[in-house]
């Protein structure tokens, strides 16, 4: 079955996606695909995400993981020829695929939570306790599962000296750190929620 | 002339240290007579200048052997005037960095190169300029009234000299004046065409004589002395120019032949020409039924870059089709030009408009076109979107617009037949032989040359003008005529403007080199010319059919009628004579073959074998010195002889060598075939058939046909130089050593 083109999708990230209009300007070099370190984890890299949104595939899009693996290393948008803005468009999909309900916005602010707490106990993340804390949430048992299925990670990580076996320490002038998160939560740029 | 002759030996650069460099000077007293033979060691030098300088003043010295550096460079520190004659022996590059040091070999070999020197002005004459009869015309002659065409003429007017512009249809402006818009520098937008404002340039300049309706029914002569007959509006007229711009254009490539993609059975599918004939008429609508457009489809290399088809690519309809996306979307804001593409190929800054085109928010799809079909009115494409990875399918379209590529107009619609030769076999009932592209009878009526090798240019494959475009754009196979604009490659208007510039800037040089006597590229500036003792002549045509560029007519009999003005100084027609009765002043068989005579043979016990190379002075003789440059060591057993072209070489040298005891004979020269690199376009070409001829010659002297060898060299070969080089010597040594030794 032969798929259609339909502008129409195109039009809607034009107008409501952050930078979105950029994407006119792909030429379909494929660098930013070719520079993304997460590129294998991704099921479209981000040139064809583009050209699903001129063919008009919106659930294809808007249901993609890639849109919400991005990392926000920039190598796509220094070396796009065309000086679109990969990661603005990438981050633009996936707030207006929570806007629109299409991505679940609960997820991310438990993850979110978690992170913030860690941050402002001991001033940095612990790679063992954090995705545990965030797999518990799901109720004991399945948040014994998905931690086990994440155990092979865990080893490669050790491994690398990418993660301790012992808990992680405080910070030094943890007290200064929390001072200012707690301003930032004053101004309501973050928080536990 | 009475020669006087000195020996100027330059020690500088290192040569004092690698040869003894008295003994030279005096075998040059003993064997060739030379009262004057002297050393210096910064000859290039004010010094060293003046010590010439004073002996051809005090000593009346005037022919002047200089074994300093290649002829190559300071050509102008060692010019004494045309009244002298002046022969560079390369000490430096040949000899001193690439030998050993005061080696027994070395000096033997910088003896043979003087000998070599002494040997070959023995037989140079001065040359004197070549001067026609007839007065030579200034004006230049313009084929074709497009924008390639007006800017030539327009250009030739501001550069002072006249242009007569001879126009097929009764208005100028060809493609031009038919388009809507333009894209042209600085390709941001589109812009007027200008066409209006051009034709009015041309009509009222006063150096332009402008003939529409016309065609050129007959060009006769050269450079410099063409007449040509001009048929305009039913009345005849005869003009006379000095160098000829044909600038013919192009005609799209015939959709019809286009039924895949539904052309001539939908209504709705356009090329687009017809899409600018219709934007340009005024309003963009469905051909079916007069509605407007919303959907357009841009199908691009429409019949381009396919084996079937047009196996190039024309390079202007990416733009073409993006610059009619924007009058869509003038026309009406809400359409959406889908654009089907290959690959976009927008050149140089014209990547500027493709921006501007996406920016518009056409839908550049790249993939190919599996079927174009109709439903409910409507038109609908079916392709395979290669970057999607999926066959998709575009409906409701109103306009299907397929880019279609450019094709010159000088590519006959069929092959054109000439007249069999008695002897062809491949000759049909008629008697007639198809014509082969690389002929000046391959091409549509256009410059109607009274030329021996044909009325028109000779062309390409695919029907472009032959010349190497990348190494001598504008240059054609015919001297003094040049190409420009869609004739010489597809372009778009900017490009064929800057290429019609060049081309008359070209004429002028060549109405000016002609004018004194001068030869045009690529030996521009070379003031001989072929003389042909006619009286020994047996008719043979191998002169008048070998000519790379046609300079040779003949009469009803047979006899060569040279134009020396049409002559590029090749020396191929020199090579080809079995008479041997062509030759220049200071370039002839007999020339060459005095100096093959003056290398020493040793005796075949001292087994130190000589190897004669031929160079071709354009590219192989660079890449030998280059290799000199780089103290890149070869055998000191070879002498190498520069030869116009390797076209020029003749038979009789090889049999005379070989015949004197030499081991081998090498010949460097240019690649031919589709990419060649000749200068002279046929010379190594005809170089190769006459060298594969030659084991009858071996033969008939019991030789191993291993002794005479052809090689391609390019002039970025310079590495390659002594690889070659200690090949051919292994050959021979495997060979073994000429018989004909001590005879």
């Amino acid at each position: 079955m032969a798929g259609n083109y339909d502008p129409s999708f195109a039009k809607e990230v034009f107008d409501n996606v952050d930078s979105g209009e950029e994407i006119k300007m792909c030429m379909q070099c494929g660098i930013c695909a070719g520079s993304c370190p997460l590129r294998h984890e991704m099921d479209y890299p981000p040139r064809q995400i583009f050209t699903l949104i001129r063919a008009g595939r919106r659930d294809e899009v808007m249901n993609s993981k890639a849109i919400k693996l991005c990392t926000s290393c920039y190598r796509c948008k220094v070396r796009c020829p065309r000086g679109i803005p990969v990661i603005d468009v990438m981050h633009g999909l996936a707030h207006y695929g929570i806007k629109k309900g299409i991505i679940p916005r609960k997820g991310t602010a438990a993850f979110g939570g978690e992170f913030w707490k860690m941050i402002y106990n001991i001033g940095r993340i612990d790679e063992k306790t954090l995705p545990l804390k965030y797999n518990l949430l799901e109720g004991l048992v399945p948040g014994i599962k998905s931690t086990i299925e994440m155990a092979p990670m865990g080893i490669q990580m050790f491994l690398h000296h990418r993660m301790k076996l012992l808990p992680e320490r405080k910070i030094k002038g943890i007290k200064e750190l929390r001072k200012m998160l707690d301003k930032a939560k004053e101004m309501g740029k973050g928080g536990a929620n | 002339m009475d020669k006087n002759i000195g020996i100027y030996i330059c020690t500088g650069c290192g040569i004092g240290d690698m040869l003894d460099c008295d003994p030279i000077a005096e075998m040059a007293s003993d064997e060739y007579s030379v009262s004057i033979c002297k050393n210096h060691p910064f000859l290039c030098g004010a010094e060293g200048v003046d010590l010439i300088k004073k002996d051809i003043e005090g000593e009346g010295v005037n022919t002047i052997i200089i074994a300093a550096c290649s002829p190559r460079v300071n050509y102008d520190v060692f010019d004494f005037g045309q009244d002298k004659i002046i022969e560079r022996v390369n000490f430096r590059e040949h000899v001193a960095w690439s030998q050993a040091e005061k080696d027994e070999n070395t000096q033997m070999l910088a003896e043979d190169y003087i000998k070599m020197a002494c040997a070959k002005i023995g037989r140079t004459d001065l040359p004197e300029p070549f001067k026609a009869e007839e007065e030579y015309s200034k004006d230049i002659l313009v084929v074709g009234g497009g924008v390639a065409g007006m800017t030539a003429a327009l250009e030739t007017a501001k550069a002072g000299y006249n242009a007569i512009l001879v126009e097929k249809d009764p208005k100028l402006g060809g493609f031009l004046a038919k388009m809507k818009k333009n894209v042209t520098l600085p390709y941001k937008d589109i812009s007027d065409t200008g066409a209006e404002a051009m034709i009015k340039a041309v009509s009222d300049n006063p150096k332009i004589k402008v003939y529409t309706s016309a065609a050129v029914e007959k060009i006769s002569g050269g450079p410099g002395i063409f007449s040509v007959e001009i048929k305009a509006n039913g009345n005849s007229a005869t003009e006379r120019a000095g160098a000829i711009v044909q600038a013919t254009g192009w005609v799209p490539y015939d959709a019809n032949k286009l039924g895949h993609l539904g052309y001539g059975k939908f209504k709705n599918v356009i090329t687009n020409v017809e899409m600018e004939e219709m934007a340009a008429a005024g309003k963009i609508t469905r051909p079916s039924d007069g509605k407007d457009v919303k959907n357009v489809l841009f199908i691009q290399c429409a019949g381009s870059r396919d084996p079937e088809h047009l196996p190039y690519c024309s390079s202007s309809c990416c733009l073409v089709s993006m610059k009619q996306a924007t009058y869509v979307k003038e026309q009406n804001p809400e359409a959406v030009n889908y654009i089907l593409y290959k690959d976009i190929r927008t050149v140089g800054q014209s990547e500027d408009f493709y921006r501007k085109a996406q920016m518009d928010g056409n839908v550049f799809i790249r993939g190919s076109v599996e079927e174009v079909g109709e439903s409910g009115g409507n038109l609908y494409v079916s392709a395979n979107d290669e970057l999607l990875g999926e066959k998709i399918k575009i409906e409701e379209l109103d306009l299907v617009v397929l880019a279609v590529g450019m094709v010159p107009r000088s590519l006959p619609a069929e092959i054109p037949k000439i007249k069999a030769p008695s002897d062809s076999k491949e000759a049909d009932a008629d008697g007639m032989i198809e014509v082969k592209p690389d002929s000046g009878f391959f091409a549509t009526s256009a410059l109607n040359l009274a030329y021996r090798q044909g009325p028109e240019l000779p062309t390409l494959k695919y029907g472009f003008p032959d010349s190497h475009f990348i190494c001598f754009p504008y240059e054609t196979r015919r001297t003094g005529i040049y190409s420009a604009g869609c004739i010489r490659r597809p372009m778009e208007v900017g490009k064929a403007k800057d290429d019609a510039t060049g081309a008359a800037m070209k004429a002028i040089q060549c109405i000016e080199a002609t004018s004194i006597g001068m030869a045009v590229h690529p030996r521009a500036g070379d003031i001989s010319y072929p003389e042909f003792n006619m009286s020994r002549c047996t008719q043979c045509k191998r002169c008048t059919e070998e000519c790379p560029f046609g300079a040779i007519n003949e009469d009803e009999k047979g006899n060569p009628l040279p134009s020396p003005t049409r002559c590029r100084r090749c020396g191929t027609c020199m090579g080809a004579c079995p008479e041997r009765i062509i030759s220049f002043k200071n370039y002839s068989v007999g020339m060459i073959g005095d100096m093959l005579k003056a290398v020493s043979v040793p005796e075949e016990d001292e087994e130190k074998p000589r190897v004669i190379v031929f160079v071709c002075e354009n590219d192989a003789y660079p890449a030998v010195d280059m290799a000199g440059i780089k103290k890149m060591n070869w055998s000191p057993y070879v002498r190498f002889v520069p030869v116009r072209c390797l076209g020029s070489i003749a038979l009789v040298w090889v049999a005379d060598a070989l015949a004197r005891g030499i081991d081998g004979l090498l010949f460097m020269g240019c690649r031919h075939g589709d990419d060649y690199q000749c200068h002279f376009v046929k010379g190594s070409e005809l170089a190769n058939t006459r060298l594969s001829k030659v084991s009858e010659t071996l033969d008939r002297l019991s030789l191993e046909s291993d002794r005479v060898k052809f090689i391609e060299v390019g002039i970025t070969d310079c590495d390659k130089v002594p690889a070659i080089i200690s090949e051919f010597m292994e050959t021979i040594e495997s060979v073994g050593p000429n018989p004909y030794k001590g005879w």
